[in-house]
């Protein structure tokens, strides 16, 4: 009696842990795909609203989850408009006025760059496998949804997240997010796989907001390298400044 | 016409009586008279902290703007709209306005902003934020990147006269509208909502910056009667087209509507408190000098004076008491506000502003004058004076000539 109680104890202790942990390193997994150890790409932005749509041309470069630079290309009005991510905080430099501005706290839920991306998105997106917890909502043969919900001290954005992920190649293909009240805000499609290196990522995101269905934001990577040659150096302000 | 004659003599016999009671009655009415005119100060203050400092009397704007502030609901008749308000009877001034909410930095300090484009010109026939500046010059009619912003926001950012701020928001065509400003001047209003969020930039430049060439959020109307504001908005609203509306303060400010319309109920209360001592007061005075004459109408009733002639008489008497007290007090309760409209008293050494119902009160006492002030109080003090002369005019007229006779 004693012995089966112990291997149940012992069985519980185990796996249930071990099922979550799975979870969370699936997410993980997924996340890390885009960001690798180093990066440099090359993105068209376009943004399409009720009052206007505009297309950018962008250079990024990333290190890690914390390092993150990125550079308008085109249009030539906002040539040089670039954005600095280092951990929590995100700068923009302004070629107009010459000047870097760090976006205050208040801010960090405001439109990045115009889009339907937000400066927290910049901030804690990458972050969002320490954040919250997953549990898996269903699997097919195809996919696997699982459902994040923040962990109870986590300073987070979302009430719930919930990812579809292809099991194939451990892509995102739909991200859902929450508000507190369980309302859909927005959602994340994903598409056009395509082989880079040693791993199969989608080249398209699409970001769509629920309140304006009408309009969303497509990012379209045109070109994307890892583990490039940059250091943490490369991650400053007084390099946010400099034309290339 | 010998009941006049009675009434003043008796008034004159017991100087010092009759005296106290007038002195009563104009303390209570004149007082009233003062405080009610600090309160009509205090409102006069709240609305046009509300109204002169921000918003007018009136605001004329694309439909569905005023309720979101959503950047791209613009509208381009600034002719037509100024044109047809200049011509309503109470119409003081017009403001057509561009309004940015974006984020203002100076070194790395960087706080979000309400930025107002506006004309120079055209704004100071609205709002007052010109008369209320602490440091430095409002803007030029042809200035480009001047800024002249709340002194709470420029301790925020450490910012001071000559200071270049960037300013950077959103624009209309989604890109990132940004340019430098350099401070020209600071104003403090009292408002926390304004002079810790609040700037004024040229509208042209605005309109540049945040690529909407030609465009307005609304235009802001004063009036010479602001009370008149709801009847004007109407009518405005009827010469407009259909693409516009008109709100007036009552409707940017409910809660400011209902403490102003609640102020009627409030006067009528605390006279009728006030008055109600008073009142008090006259009863005794007449009772006792009622009492005191006992004999006397004895006399007149046993002289074959009517009862109703005797209640009469001391009607009479308050009456006059009523009449005079009402004179003297509404003359010195004139020259009590007029005292507090230009003297007034200075509280800021012991309280600062408070913002109550959308508008602010200023750490001041001071008072305005207003017609409702005066002939209410006086009014009630005539119906409190007869109406305290009844008692006593009636046990006067119950007296039984013997019995008064024998009194002494």
């Amino acid at each position: 009696m004693k012995a089966i109680f112990q291997i149940l104890l012992l069985f519980f202790l185990t796996t249930v842990p071990a099922l979550a942990l799975d979870m969370q390193q699936l997410v993980r997994e997924v996340e890390q795909q885009y960001w690798g150890v180093s990066s440099r790409a090359r993105v068209t932005m376009e943004v399409r609203t009720a009052n206007w749509q505009r297309s950018l041309e962008m250079e990024s470069w990333s290190l890690g989850r914390e390092r993150f630079i990125t550079r308008i290309l085109k249009p030539a009005k906002e040539k040089g408009v670039a954005t600095l991510k280092v951990d929590n905080e995100v700068w923009n430099y302004l070629p107009k006025v010459d000047r870097t501005m760090k976006i205050p706290p208040s801010m960090m839920g405001g439109a990045w760059m115009g889009s339907h991306i937000t400066n927290d998105d910049l901030v804690k997106g990458n972050k969002i496998d320490e954040e919250y917890s997953f549990t898996l909502l269903e699997e097919t043969e195809e996919y696997w949804r699982v459902e994040g919900i923040p962990k109870p001290d986590a300073a987070v954005v979302w009430g719930k997240i919930i990812y579809q992920i292809h099991k194939a190649t451990r892509t995102p293909q739909v991200v859902e997010y929450f508000d507190e009240e369980g309302i859909r805000v927005r959602r994340t499609l994903f598409d056009q796989l395509t082989p880079i290196g040693d791993r199969i990522l989608p080249m398209r995101m699409e970001v769509i907001p629920d309140d304006t269905p009408e309009e969303k934001t497509v990012m379209l990577y045109r070109q994307i390298q890892f583990d490039v040659d940059v250091d943490e150096s490369f991650f400053s302000l007084r390099r946010l400044k400099v034309r290339r | 016409m010998i009941l006049w004659k009675l009434a003043f003599r008796n008034l004159r016999r017991n100087r010092r009586r009759t005296l106290l009671t007038l002195a009563a009655m104009v303390a209570s009415s004149s007082l009233l008279i003062l405080s009610l005119g600090v309160f009509s100060g205090m409102f006069v203050d709240m609305l046009a902290s509300v109204t002169e400092q921000y918003s007018g009397h009136m605001v004329v704007a694309g439909k569905g703007y005023l309720d979101r502030r959503e950047m791209h609901a613009t509208m381009d008749q600034a002719q037509a709209v100024t044109e047809q308000a200049s011509r309503l009877e109470t119409f003081r001034g017009a403001s057509p306005r561009l309004r940015s909410f974006g984020l203002l930095s100076l070194g790395d300090r960087t706080q979000p902003a309400e930025v107002l484009g506006i004309d120079p010109t055209r704004e100071i026939q609205v709002t007052q934020l010109h008369r209320k500046l602490v440091d430095g010059r409002y803007l030029d009619p042809d200035e480009d990147h001047g800024i002249v912003l709340g002194v709470g926001l420029a301790r925020k950012l450490r910012a001071e006269i000559g200071s270049e701020l960037v300013f950077v928001t959103q624009a209309a065509d989604g890109s990132i509208g940004n340019d430098l400003m350099t401070v020209r001047g600071l104003f403090d209003t009292g408002s926390v909502a304004n002079d810790n969020g609040l700037a004024l930039v040229p509208l042209h430049w605005l309109q540049e910056t945040i690529a909407l060439p030609d465009q307005l959020h609304e235009v802001a109307i004063t009036l010479k009667d602001p009370l008149q504001a709801k009847p004007t908005a109407a009518v405005l609203a009827g010469r407009l087209d259909d693409r516009l509306e008109v709100r007036d303060w009552g409707q940017m400010l409910p809660e400011m509507a209902e403490v102003i319309a609640s102020y009627g109920a409030s006067t009528l209360i605390l006279s009728m408190i006030l008055y109600a001592a008073a009142g008090l007061g006259i009863v005794n005075t007449l009772y006792m000098s009622v009492m005191e004459r006992t004999q006397e109408f004895g006399v007149l009733l046993a002289m074959g004076l009517h009862p109703a002639q005797v209640r009469r008489l001391v009607l009479l008497e308050s009456t006059v008491l009523g009449v005079l007290a009402m004179v003297l007090g509404a003359t010195l309760g004139f020259f009590l506000t007029l005292w507090m409209k230009t003297v007034g008293i200075d509280l800021s050494g012991s309280i600062s502003s408070i913002t109550y119902a959308g508008g602010t009160i200023l750490p001041r006492l001071h008072a305005e004058f207003e017609f409702r002030n005066f002939w209410l109080p006086s009014l009630l003090l005539l119906v409190t004076a007869v109406l305290a002369g009844w008692l006593p005019a009636r046990r006067a007229a119950r007296l039984q000539p013997v019995e008064a006779l024998r009194e002494d």
